[in-house]
């Protein structure tokens, strides 16, 4: 295929609609990523995908994109049912994906990138042509009104021009609807503007564009049609000259009317955790959390909410022994454990269930039996600290199978046979039978079924009855007002406001979160400040 | 076969139970011993021989693979002298299917075995060569001369082993490939020592003096090297190895490093250090493999050391990394070791077909193992597809 051969384009004409889909569902092994979306997309528009993280917007795009087949629910491109079974199938019949994650190759050319895998060729197809390869990639930027040399190196250009050059790619490819996957994420403001401007650019050239975003004054700029996808299912598509930031907020956050919190607020007892002037910060050596101070009581849930990738996972790690402060003090139960190991916050009683429970929490080789000893095998009730006591640790581990309602209830099993809502109740009564005086959750519920999200906060409440002092980060907003007794809301590394979980609006909530102050004033389609660096592990997580 | 079916068996694979591996293990290894039979009749044909096994038409077949097996297991095991060989070389390579074993249990892969042999082996023969004047001749000379050896070999092949762990750990290196450049650093800087500095001014060959008689690991039986004190030091490593692993508290983190350095620093371990904590051990095995190399078969060091630590790699895949199973994987390759010798002079087979047969048992038996690791690796397994449903990225399509 070349890049002059385009798909069934737009004068095909059969739908008003470039893409539809029909009552998709996606069920993962105990996830349910979409619930019957209906989704559809005008041609010639561009469109808003808005969501918290782990609303499914992501899994929708790839359902479209054929990384995914559907469990149920069509895809129908310009009115016709199509079956994907590989993005090649999508590609071919006019879909173009650009991931948050570029798929370019860095040390070769912009024309190398274009073409690759589907380059023009001469001598018989003996070779590459180079020569019109550039050609091509000369006129494609030209005809879009790109700026961008095709002989430069990828590695040598801008995450702006990066991000161009995989439009190109698309575009080269036939796409006809073209999917980006919150591209803003990685761009400075200046580049925001200009892609918004390259998006207008495509339309008017009769491209059909959606794009992932959960920033509302993005979506309220950039797009014609809104949807909102919340908990995996469709809470409405609206268009953007007939709403407001304030409707779009409540769509995305709403309250979910789970059940109620029956438990009583819990006595509370003396100060637990105190923590002063926490400045930390990332892998890159950039500042994630900037001067942040608090305190938990015994018998108290301390709730952070906000979008990932605001600092949230640093904190946690910072508190939790993994990562080392540049400045400030935690102090536990009156002791300084600033500067303690892990292991010295682990013997100290601090339990954490972490946010990546396959990459953390869990060694998927393992057994639950092996499982159930990471983290403890120091303490006393399971080792001399040389000699592992397994007996003690089986019986542990089968108390906490029992009690949590694993299943399969196999201590041999390993978290592979399990679903993600059974993994993770292994890790919450892994770290709640230990005992803790402090328990760290860092997106507790994260991919785990609706059954086991009500059993994990009920067994956190229970902590919390029993004096245990809780501090819970989450992006879920409403899981963060249900459970909290105070609440932080974190943006870019600093606790926003402190408030009453039960005395404020989602709304207010939902734009502290989408880093728009309403107080402050500031907001309009302005990008979060920390948007200008490539996003963090959490926060390229949809 | 289409990906789904694929998908599917991948799956299977991963979720194998204990038992099923084993099945799938012995299953595989009656496949090879068929096929290799096969092999080994069908080579026949173009051999030329006297008395053909079998004729067909204008075709002589010269190999009758039954009697190929049941050679190879005389020439293993026929006589003392036959048992002797074969022992020898089991218990060389239990130790470096060891050395391969610890490093894989603990989820690295420590190719360089060979360089931690080679140098350990060199460092073992220099040390007793520098010693042995002062020690008094005899069995209490042999006392303190011997373990020193061991010791200094092990201490050495250590460091090897060390250095690519602590590559790995601080500087993101892979150790496959640093250990395998590693091997070569190990064979050339030995070379050129020994050559040009440390070696036997009566010979030109390249190898050191020969070790005093009363430090050599003397040999159990008659007309072969085989000590049964080496072997039982080798058996008693294994079953210390497999309790380190099963039993303490260091072995788990050890594991836990290797396995999911994440999943270890969470759980308190340092994994960095731990990391080159495995390498450093198994380095040291590799030594010692160098020191009983030259304490019990050369009685000196000589460069191209035959190579018994790239075969302890498929000694310990063969079997699956546990320590217990590295026995019976070594006396497996010890056998065929011994067993092609006997063949060449009994049957004319070319020992280069018993390499055959050998290969095939490796390809049989650590395929189903290899594509498992691999199928979890990519995600395969009912492994819940959790990232994915948070809106991630698709198993087996991580950018990196």
């Amino acid at each position: 295929m070349s890049g002059q051969d385009r798909a069934p384009g737009r004068d095909s004409g059969g739908s008003k609609y470039a893409v539809r889909m029909d009552g998709i569902t996606k069920r993962f092994p105990g996830v349910l990523a979409n619930d019957d979306v209906d989704f559809a997309v005008e041609r010639g528009t561009v469109h808003a995908l808005v969501g918290e993280n782990g609303a499914g917007k992501t899994t929708l795009m790839n359902v479209l994109y054929g990384l995914y087949e559907p469990t149920e629910g069509t895809v129908y491109v310009d009115g016709r049912p199509r079956e994907f079974d590989s993005p090649r199938d999508a590609i071919d019949a006019g879909i173009g994906m650009i991931h948050q994650h570029f798929m370019l190759v860095d040390p070769m050319t912009v024309a190398e990138n274009l073409v690759l895998g589907v380059e023009p060729t001469k001598w018989f197809g003996l070779a590459t042509d180079e020569r019109q390869a550039i050609a091509d990639t000369r006129e494609l930027a030209e005809r879009y009104g790109f700026d961008i040399d095709p002989t430069e190196r990828v590695q040598e250009i801008s995450v702006g021009e990066q991000q161009r050059v995989e439009i190109l790619k698309a575009l080269y490819r036939g796409a006809e609807v073209l999917v980006l996957d919150e591209p803003t994420a990685v761009l400075t403001p200046q580049d925001v503007e200009s892609l918004f401007d390259v998006f207008a650019e495509l339309v008017a050239e009769g491209k059909t564009i959606v794009f992932i975003t959960h920033k509302l004054g993005e979506a309220l700029a950039a797009a014609d049609g809104i949807s909102v996808l919340r908990d995996g299912k469709l809470v409405g598509t609206v268009r953007a000259d007939e709403t407001t930031r304030e409707e779009l907020a409540t769509m995305m956050v709403g309250r979910e009317v789970l059940l109620e919190v029956t438990s009583e607020p819990a006595e509370r007892g003396g100060e637990t955790l105190a923590v002063e002037d926490l400045v930390v910060t990332d892998d890159r050596g950039v500042q994630a959390v900037d001067g942040v101070s608090f305190a938990v009581d015994a018998g108290e849930v301390f709730g952070v909410a906000g979008v990932d990738g605001n600092g949230q996972s640093e904190l946690v790690e910072a508190v939790t022994g993994l990562r080392e402060a540049e400045s400030g003090t935690v102090v536990l139960e009156g002791e300084d454990v600033t500067r303690d190991s892990r292991r010295e916050c682990i013997e100290a009683g601090v339990s954490y269930i972490a946010e990546d429970r396959q990459e953390r929490s869990l060694v998927l080789e393992y057994d639950l039996l092996r499982n159930g000893l990471l983290g403890g095998q120091t303490l006393p009730e399971f080792s001399d600290g040389r000699l592992i006591d397994w007996g003690r640790t089986r019986s542990f581990v089968d108390g906490v199978i029992e009690e949590y309602d694993v299943r399969p209830p196999d201590a041999g099993a390993t978290p592979r046979s399990l679903s993600g809502g059974n993994q993770q109740k292994m890790v919450v009564g892994r770290e709640f039978e230990r005992d803790p005086d402090l328990m760290v959750a860092s997106q507790p519920t994260r991919g785990v079924d609706i059954g086991s999200i009500e059993f994990v906060h009920n067994r956190l409440l229970d902590l919390r009855t029993e004096g245990v002092a809780v501090l819970l980060v989450s992006s879920k907003l409403e899981e963060v007002q249900r459970l909290a007794d105070r609440m932080a809301v974190m943006y870019d590394g600093r606790f926003v406001d402190v408030v009453d979980p039960d005395a404020v609006t989602e709304e207010e909530v939902g734009l502290l979160m989408a880093g728009e102050d309403p107080d402050s004033g500031r907001g309009g389609g302005e990008p979060r400040a920390t948007s200008t660096d490539r996003p963090t592990d959490t926060a390229d997580v949809d | 076969m289409d990906r789904a079916r694929l998908a599917h068996y991948l799956d299977r694979l991963v979720d194998a139970t204990v038992l099923e591996r084993l099945a799938i293990s012995l299953a595989a290894l009656t496949v090879a011993v068929v096929v290799g039979g096969v092999i080994v009749f069908l080579s026949g044909a173009v051999a030329t021989c006297r008395e053909p096994a079998l004729a067909l038409g204008g075709t002589a077949f010269c190999y009758d693979p039954i009697e190929v097996y049941l050679t190879l297991a005389r020439g293993a095991f026929g006589s003392p002298t036959n048992l002797g060989l074969t022992l020898q070389e089991t218990t060389l390579l239990l130790f470096t299917g060891l050395s391969v074993a610890v490093a894989f249990r603990a989820g690295l892969f420590n190719i360089g075995t060979q360089g931690q042999m080679v140098l350990g082996g060199l460092a073992s023969a220099l040390a007793v060569l520098q010693v042995a004047p002062l020690l008094p001749a005899g069995s209490l000379g042999a006392l303190l001369a011997i373990p020193l050896a061991v010791l200094v070999g092990a201490v050495v092949g250590g460091l090897y082993g060390a250095l690519p762990g602590a590559m790995k750990a601080y500087a993101d290196a892979h150790e496959v490939i640093t250990t395998i450049m590693l091997n070569f650093v190990a064979m050339g800087v030995a070379f050129y020592l020994v050559r040009n500095h440390l070696g036997d001014p009566s010979t030109d060959a390249v190898q050191t003096p020969s070790v005093p008689e009363f430090v050599r690991l003397s040999p159990t039986i008659g007309g072969t090297r085989f000590s049964v004190i080496a072997l039982g030091f080798g058996l008693a490593i294994a079953v210390l190895v497999y309790l380190l692993y099963e039993r303490t508290v260091l072995g788990y983190d050890l594991r836990t490093s290797g396995l999911a350095p994440e999943a270890a620093e969470y759980g308190g371990v340092n994994a960095e250090r731990n990391i080159v904590t495995s390498m450093t051990l198994s380095g040291a095995l590799g030594g010692v493999a160098g020191a009983m190399y030259v304490l019990m078969i050369l009685y000196r060091w000589q460069t191209d050391m035959p190579p018994l630590g790239f075969d302890g790699i498929a000694v310990s895949i063969l079997a699956a990394n546990n320590p217990l199973g590295v026995i019976p994987a070594a006396l497996l390759f010890g056998a065929m070791k011994g067993g092609a010798i006997q063949i060449d002079f009994a049957l004319g087979v070319p020992p280069e077909l018993v390499e055959v047969l050998r290969g095939l048992i490796i390809l049989f038996v650590a395929m189903p193992e290899f594509f498992r690791m691999l199928g979890a690796r990519a995600g395969y397994g009912s492994v819940e597809d959790e990232v994915a449903a948070d809106g991630g990225q698709k198993r087996g399509e991580e950018g990196d």
